[in-house]
């Protein structure tokens, strides 16, 4: 095993391209399985060094661009996110425990792609968009486009996350993410990241994102469209998490059986909605 | 040196650990810490099997590792068999392996690396067996045979074995199958609870040295040196004499580090090597191969007169034993012995079977099956409350043991103070306001009640005191202080014992070269145990004090009085006195000296009146004294998951006498939060024979912000006769009733009994939504 | 050990280590190279918080923290808590407070509860009870119930000047 430190995105880029070559960003996931023997890297590429990895930016039109190397702790605590963004910051500080969000960064997290983990649902309801970077150049991918499967993005061999690109939420939106979990900090049971907007009664901006209940986060863009417009009630609600329910693919495992998942996520949906309106109501 | 508070050093005081200032320095030395001179690190080899017939070995290409030096498997091993109650079980698989993870070959390296890199290059040729891996399985007519020699085995009991069972135990009183008749409410379900993990923070671990005679000195991770050198000499048919165990510090028992794990592997590598031997399990093997407690399978029937009165009670458990039997008879029987709970209950009829599955053992776990049965028994009292328009609190009042009364089989109950623990809970929780509380939007809640006793006794133990030429003590009771801080309590004792300040006792480390026999820490027994032996010794250095002294003064013992700091007087002439200095310094050279008490005794009050009760199968024949507890927790579930959680708790624990009250805290706070995590979120869950959950990525328990802050500990003290300074134990009870009181308050917040733990999210909210139906 | 060599900042002292292979964790070389066994191996997953070692003033698992990685930072692990000069056998105060608050156990989790708790004192002003249990959930004690240890890092927090 080979140990390198690039102090640039190109460097990394290139030490990247080698077979068997894995990227070390915070430890939190890659180092846990190197203990277990469940990986074992021929070349460790640590970002530790690529200073240009670890800022957040917030452009004039309200677009954040969060390095791939910025921790959870960071991304908890960002005031550039404002607005609908909030639903990030948000699930990042429900990730873990203190010590672990001190290591863990969002590129990190995001390229292992635990269906189970926080940030995919939150990045999916916030519309934001990967920013990639490999041997050919540079592309972006939209956070549905990126979460492919069990584990499985759309990053390819030799390519690296860059940033997290989160569009700005329009002003007045709320952002929340709620998780359900077996013990503070354990991976989700099933988890529900939304960002929505009311006028007057009209929903303006709606997205809802769920965790945990399938390969990938799920959403519903065909029936969000639908209820622009219009108000948002129990039957609007329940239009929308029987469409969500649809999508479901949940499976059983340790912390939960897939049946439960199916049921409490539906439910979990329809409090978030119900406390996002409140928590609007409440600001205006 | 930043000085610690020490100003209160007595009985009664809360004096910091005597290692508080070694442990929060990081200075305090674990078995993984410790380091000797020219040190292989070992690692094991473990079965994927279930169930396989062991045919060959192909060790060479972990030999040729460069940096192993010795490779050991079934074959380098003695025929000997070990076991608590049971003898059946070798320090290594042998012949055959019977679940997955079981040990089949070890290796010892240079560094820990090299070790597990060998041992991974190890291959067993196997032949599989059908394979048993629940009760269920194990007792159907084809089911394979898990131990062909059982009926061979030794065993400490007249054990009722056949078959895959084990064991079979049944206890009962008056007459069961006319009371029904008697009953105007019956309540009858069946309960089940799963494996719970230790989860000790410090994975096991031991290190072995052999010196030039072939002596071999032990260190590990362990609950009793002696029980540690009574299994690694059974298992290897070692004498006893060649073998001396010592203790470094220990990350927390609570009865996966009594009976023995990597011990005995340790040894035969040390005694095949010549050199020091350590292996430390990393948490996957802890958690596959330890132990952990027993998942129960409860029947239970319980009847009552329309007054509330309880009459009969009939209960038959099953519980999963795992590949080895371990302390499990002990925990079945336990289990039975605590069936009734503190109750007159006339009619009373309890039963079990043990049965041996392909499944890692299962062991002693802090509460010995008491909170399994607690758990059925008390949901029980709830429903015949519920049934009967009662308040469960006086319901409960109305029908505990009464002074005098006698426990389940007709053992003798000297000390009870439940009915005080019962009326401090109800007021501190007012419980009357409390259950009335409305809850916050989008919960319910609750409280629940749980009442329970708990036994602090068994075996043997004893205590050694010695005085110092300068007057200063030494201490020495072979009892392991696991973190509960028994040295601490036991120090205290002394101290007061000889009215000394406890910075001049010095309490010594378990070796079973020079401690007395403790049979272990374990049974929440140390203080009261071991304690009294404590007193008796000092007890008799007080008088060899008084002697000498009296030989000094020229005067009688009897007009002779140990005073405050360490003096010796003459009664009613407050300057006649001599300090211990000059009295030890004395017996250092006359005759009667020097000054050395000892005491050593073992538990015998029987647990069985054979004119009151019919047991069969029980293994043990004088079992403790009771302490008695009650338990109301504040439950808040979420309406829109299902998920429980604990806001709030009152415990109060009859503990006899607190010798160190904030020790005694801290064990109702902890035994609370691990019977929390019992109730709601610990399952070991397994795929057939094999855990899925060996990590605590994937095993879950409660963390600081999942345990409620408020956890109200509320010491009772119903002197116990006999026990030292009246005290009893308090290292378990705190546990026992946590599920029933949890359980009870779910039943209430949501209206459907639920009788399977973990009370998962999922369950709940099942019961939440069926609704109604408490009954 | 085979690997590169490296220099690590421990508790303020400099200290060379002449190979450490890429996959080797600064738990093992602060345990196996250094002799700092304060920090504890528990799980090796991240999850029990025993190793717990600040890296340049923040908490973090230095079972997840590769060795080689860690060069050029300052880290301290329970060994350090106490300034270097100050009078032998001296404690910190939050070390005072878990000794006195009987919120010390087995002490197997002790040294990484020791860290997040110090790292949280450092931070602002006495802290709530709230804020103690959520600094202090990525460490796991199976003694205590969180209670005294909880108190004492308030109280601890309290008394600060």
């Amino acid at each position: 095993m080979e140990f390198v430190r690039p102090d640039s995105i190109e460097a990394a880029v290139a030490a990247l391209q080698a077979d068997g070559a894995a990227c070390l960003a915070g430890g939190a996931t890659l180092v846990a399985m190197m203990n277990a023997d469940l990986v074992a890297p021929d070349r460790l590429v640590s970002l530790r060094d690529v200073a240009a990895l670890r800022d957040a930016i917030r452009r004039p039109d309200g677009t954040v661009v969060i390095g791939a190397m910025r921790r959870h702790r960071e991304t908890a605590e960002e005031t550039d996110l404002r607005d609908g963004q909030r639903v990030l910051s948000e699930a990042a500080a429900q990730i873990a425990n203190p010590p672990v969000r001190n290591m863990g960064t969002i590129g990190g997290s995001c390229a292992f792609a635990d269906p189970a983990a926080d940030y995919p649902p939150a990045l999916l309801a916030a519309d934001a968009r990967f920013a990639l970077i490999g041997a050919v150049g540079r592309r972006t991918v939209p956070a549905g486009d990126f979460f492919l499967d069990w584990y499985e993005t759309a990053l390819e061999p030799g390519e690296l996350i860059e940033a997290v690109i989160l569009p700005p939420a329009p002003a007045g939106t709320v952002g929340s993410y709620t998780k359900l979990a077996r013990v503070a900090g354990d991976f989700a049971i099933a988890s529900v990241a939304l960002v929505l907007g009311m006028d007057g009664g009209a929903c303006t901006h709606l997205a809802v994102a769920v965790g945990a209940c399938g390969p990938a986060p799920v959403r519903r863009r065909d029936v969000e469209a639908e209820l622009i417009g219009g108000g948002l009630g129990d039957a609007e609600i329940r239009r929308l998490t029987d469409a969500l329910a649809e999508a479901f693919d949940p499976v059983d495992d340790v912390r939960a059986s897939a049946d439960y998942r199916r049921r409490v996520a539906p439910r979990m949906v329809r409090q978030a909605l119900v406390e996002a309106q409140q928590r609007l109501s409440e600001t205006l | 040196m930043t000085p610690l508070d020490t100003s209160a050093t007595g009985v009664g005081a809360s004096l910091p650990r005597l290692d508080a200032r070694e442990k929060v320095t990081g200075r305090a030395q674990y078995i993984a810490d410790m380091v000797r001179p020219g040190m292989l690190h070992a690692a094991v080899h473990a079965s994927p099997h279930a169930h396989a017939r062991i045919l060959g070995y192909d060790t060479a290409e972990a030999q040729a590792v460069p940096g192993v030096a010795c490779v050991l498997t079934g074959d380098d091993f003695p025929d000997g068999r070990m076991g608590a109650f049971i003898k059946d079980e070798p320090a290594i698989a042998k012949g055959k392996v019977r679940y997955p993870g079981e040990p089949v070959a070890v290796v010892a390296a240079e560094d820990e690396e090299t070790a597990r890199r060998a041992a991974a290059l190890i291959r067993v040729d196997y032949e599989d067996l059908p394979v048993a891996a629940t009760p269920e399985e194990a007792v159907a007519p084809d089911a394979p045979l898990i131990h062909e020699g059982l009926a061979d085995y030794f065993k400490v009991f007249p054990a009722i074995c056949g078959g895959n069972v084990a064991s079979e135990t049944e206890l009962s009183e008056g007459d069961v199958d006319a009371a029904w008749a008697d009953c105007d409410v019956i309540v009858e379900g069946d309960f089940e609870t799963p494996a719970q993990a230790h989860l000790s923070i410090e994975p096991v671990g031991a290190l072995a040295e052999v010196d030039a005679e072939g002596r071999v000195t032990l260190w590990s991770a362990n609950q009793s040196v002696f029980r540690v050198q009574a299994n690694v000499c059974e298992a290897l048919q070692l004498p006893m004499s060649k073998l001396r165990c010592l203790t470094p510090k220990v990350g927390a028992g609570f009865g996966n580090k009594m009976e023995p794990h990597v011990q005995p592997l340790v040894v035969q590598l040390a005694l095949r090597t010549g050199r020091p031997v350590k292996l430390i399990l990393n948490r996957t093997e802890d958690f596959e191969t330890v132990r952990a407690r027993h998942p129960f399978k409860i029947r239970c029937k319980t009847g009552a007169k329309k007054d509330g009165t309880l009459v009969a009670r009939e209960l038959t458990a099953v519980l999963d034993c795992g590949a080895y039997g371990d302390d499990s008879p002990g925990v079945l029987g336990y289990s039975l012995l605590m069936s009734r709970g503190p109750y007159r209950i006339p009619h009373c009829r309890a039963s079990g079977k043990l049965v041996y599955t392909n499944r890692m053992r299962f062991g002693a776990f802090r509460g010995f099956g008491n909170p399994q049965v607690t758990f059925a028994t008390e949901s029980q009292i709830d429903e015949i409350a519920g049934r009967l328009g009662m308040d469960p609190l006086d319901l409960r009042l109305k029908n505990r043991m009464q002074p005098g009364d006698r426990w389940f089989g007709g053992g003798d109950v000297a000390s009870n103070g439940l009915a005080e623990c019962i009326e401090k809970a109800r007021e501190a929780s007012d419980w009357a306001r409390g259950r009335a509380l409305p809850a916050p939007p989008g919960k319910r809640r609750a409280l629940g009640v749980a009442a329970c006793a708990h036994i602090s006794g068994l075996l043997a133990t004893g205590a050694i005191v010695r005085l110092l030429e300068d007057g200063s003590v030494v201490l020495n009771t072979g009892a392991v202080d696991i973190g509960q801080g028994s040295d601490t309590v036991l120090t205290q004792m002394c101290a007061s014992a000889l009215k000394v300040p406890a910075d001049r006792v010095a309490t010594a480390s378990p070796d079973t070269d020079g401690s007395p026999y403790n049979w272990g820490t374990t049974a929440s027994r140390v203080t009261y145990t071991t304690g009294r032996s404590v007193v008796a010794a000092a007890d008799k250095v007080a008088e060899q004090i008084k002697r000498h002294a009296s030989e000094i003064f020229e005067c009688a013992v009897e007009d002779l009085e140990l005073r405050d700091g360490g003096r010796v007087g003459i009664k009613g002439v407050p300057d006649k006195e001599l300090s211990f200095f000059e009295v030890s310094g004395r017996a250092h050279w006359a005759a009667g000296g020097p000054i050395v008490g000892t005491d050593t005794w073992v538990y015998n009050q029987p647990s069985v009146d054979p004119k009151r009760a019919i047991a069969r199968g029980l293994p043990f024949p004088q079992i403790g004294v009771y302490s008695f507890g009650c338990m109301i927790a504040a439950v808040e579930i979420d309406e829109t998951t299902g998920k429980a959680d604990v806001v709030e708790v009152w415990s109060a624990m009859d503990v006899g006498k607190a010798i160190n009250p904030g020790s005694v805290e801290g064990q109702i706070e902890g035994g609370f939060v691990q019977g929390m995590g019992f109730a709601l979120t610990e399952e070991m869950v397994f795929d057939g024979p094999r855990l899925a959950n060996p990590s605590m990525m994937d095993y879950k328990a409660p963390t600081s912000l999942d345990a409620p802050f408020d956890i109200h500990s509320i010491i009772v003290e119903a002197a116990e006769p006999g026990g030292p300074f009246g005290a009893k134990g308090i290292g378990e009870i705190g546990l026992v009733p946590v599920p029933a009181a949890i359980a009870n308050a779910v039943a209430a917040a949501i209206g459907t009994r639920l009788r399977r733990l973990p009370l998962t999210p999922e369950r709940v909210l099942d019961g939440m939504l069926e609704g109604g139906d408490e009954d | 050990m085979t690997g590169e060599p490296v220099t690590l900042r421990v508790n303020g002292a400099e200290r060379p280590v002449a190979a450490v292979a890429p996959w080797t964790t600064l738990l093992t070389v602060l345990r196996d190279e250094f002799g700092l066994t304060g920090a504890k191996r528990g799980c090796n997953q991240g999850v029990c918080g025993a190793c717990t070692v600040t890296i340049d003033g923040e908490p973090v698992r230095s079972c997840l923290s590769l060795a080689l990685n860690c060069a050029d930072r300052d880290i301290v692990t329970v060994e350090g808590l106490v300034p270097a000069g100050a009078p032998a056998g001296a404690l910190a105060p939050v070390q005072q407070a878990l000794a006195e608050g009987n919120a010390v156990q087995c002490g197997f989790c002790t040294p990484g509860i020791l860290i997040s708790a110090h790292a949280l004192l450092r931070r602002n002003a006495p802290l709530t009870v709230d804020e103690v249990r959520a600094g202090l959930s990525g460490n796991l004690c199976r003694c205590s119930g969180y209670k005294k240890i909880v108190e004492a890092v308030a109280r601890a927090s309290e008394a600060r000047p």
